[in-house]
């Protein structure tokens, strides 16, 4: 058991560095330092805890739910009122926008899908280019995945709780989940991520109603807040030559060829500036 | 800058364009689990794109933004984010510090050179 239980550990520690480095945009101070606690030792994750109270699903998804009201949950709230005055300011629906933060629930992907439409980007390449900016899901999902699971396997309800998978629940996951009893994680997961999405959802509303009705300086505070606090993250994010070249390369391409037909502009700075971005960092890793 | 979308149609664009290609990397987590290579050199070069297009995103809604932002003169939005960026690398790496001084930046911004 204990050598399963490391063994574990040392997977879940790989796919530590990729995911930390992807760069999610619903990202805090606090992550560094919670996900470095998140993979100090902890039981095996099908080990039942010693004598647990039993407590009934119900009473374990609320009790997941009162842990969702946090710093990480004021966090989601703001980057999501960002997000609803983005909708508005871009003339989005706001029952689509309210979907996509249910359905997509990962800001940078519902980002670069409202700005892509607005882009005029074709639909496949901005299916493409979101199937991009999600990747760093998988890793995210591989390594929370066992402590979500009930004691009895069962497809449906991983699937489902992997929807609920995003930089905050990753984290909060990993911290809370190992110390829950088997039967506890998966309603304390449906509860912890229903909460996150139901803030993260009323935080769209809001801003997408406050940007309709501020005017002038407000609301270009409001619709600013998206670019402003992407762009701190992401320098927050990047750590190595690559990433570095990666965001030089698509912050400065972009004005260059802004207004490029059908969305052709994202395309040449993401896609073509990435690649650039990625050669360029082989070429100096194979060299040091 | 108009985008005239219908609800019905941007709920089949939210769907087919944002929800499939996004959950199909947490249901192949789940099916395929821990084949994955993490530090190959596929997972670079997404990274790097992936981390080139959220800029040029970020930059486009910089550079060519919507209403209450476009009559910000650009120099005042650019100045907003780089200075919150330098307040985020100066305030021990505090995201909160850099967001609020960049708001706060734009806010002045705008009092001194919008009127």
């Amino acid at each position: 058991m204990g050598g399963r239980g490391r063994a574990r550990l040392g997977e879940a520690g790989l796919f530590h560095g990729p995911c930390k480095c992807y760069g999610d945009l619903i990202n805090y101070s606090r992550v560094l330092r919670l996900s470095a606690n998140a993979f100090m030792p902890q039981r095996s994750p099908s080990s039942p805890t010693i004598a647990p109270p039993h407590r009934s699903a119900l009473a374990w998804f609320f009790s997941g739910a009162r842990h969702a009201i946090s710093v990480p949950a004021l966090v989601l709230f703001a980057s999501y009122t960002g997000f609803g005055a983005l909708l508005q300011g871009v003339g989005f629906p706001l029952g689509a926008g309210m979907l996509s933060t249910l359905l997509i629930w990962a800001l940078p992907a519902q980002v670069i899908l409202v700005g892509g439409l607005v882009a005029g980007t074709a639909l496949p390449a901005l299916a493409f280019a979101i199937a991009l900016s999600s990747i760093r899901l998988l890793p995210m999902v591989v390594s929370v995945a066992p402590h979500m699971r009930g004691p009895r396997r069962s497809t449906f309800l991983e699937l489902l709780c992997a929807h609920y998978v995003a930089m905050t629940l990753w984290v909060e996951g990993q911290r809370l989940l190992p110390h829950l009893p088997g039967e506890a994680r998966v309603p304390f997961t449906l509860g912890l991520g229903n909460t996150f999405i139901s803030i993260s959802m009323t935080g769209t509303v809001l801003g997408f109603l406050m940007a309709g009705s501020l005017s002038g300086p407000l609301a270009a505070m409001l619709l600013a807040l998206t670019p402003l606090s992407f762009s701190v993250l992401m320098v927050r994010n990047a750590s190595q030559l690559t990433d570095w070249l990666a965001l030089g390369a698509g912050f400065l391409i972009m004005p260059l060829v802004v207004g490029l037909d059908g969305g052709l502009d994202l395309l040449i700075a993401g896609v073509g500036g990435g690649t650039a971005a990625y050669l360029v960092g082989r070429w100096h890793r194979r060299r040091a | 800058m108009s985008t005239t979308l219908t609800e019905g149609a941007a709920i089949l664009i939210v769907v087919l364009v944002g929800f499939l290609p996004t959950e199909i990397w947490r249901s192949l987590a789940v099916l395929a689990g821990r084949r994955v290579e993490a530090g190959s050199e596929v997972f670079h070069w997404v990274k790097a794109v992936a981390t080139a297009l959220l800029a040029a995103v970020i930059a486009r809604l910089l550079f060519a933004p919507a209403a209450p932002l476009l009559v910000v003169p650009l120099a005042v939005r650019l100045g907003a984010v780089a200075g919150g960026v330098a307040a985020f690398a100066l305030m021990r790496r505090s995201v909160f510090a850099g967001v609020l001084v960049g708001e706060l930046l734009l806010g002045a911004g705008i009092l001194f050179f919008a009127r």
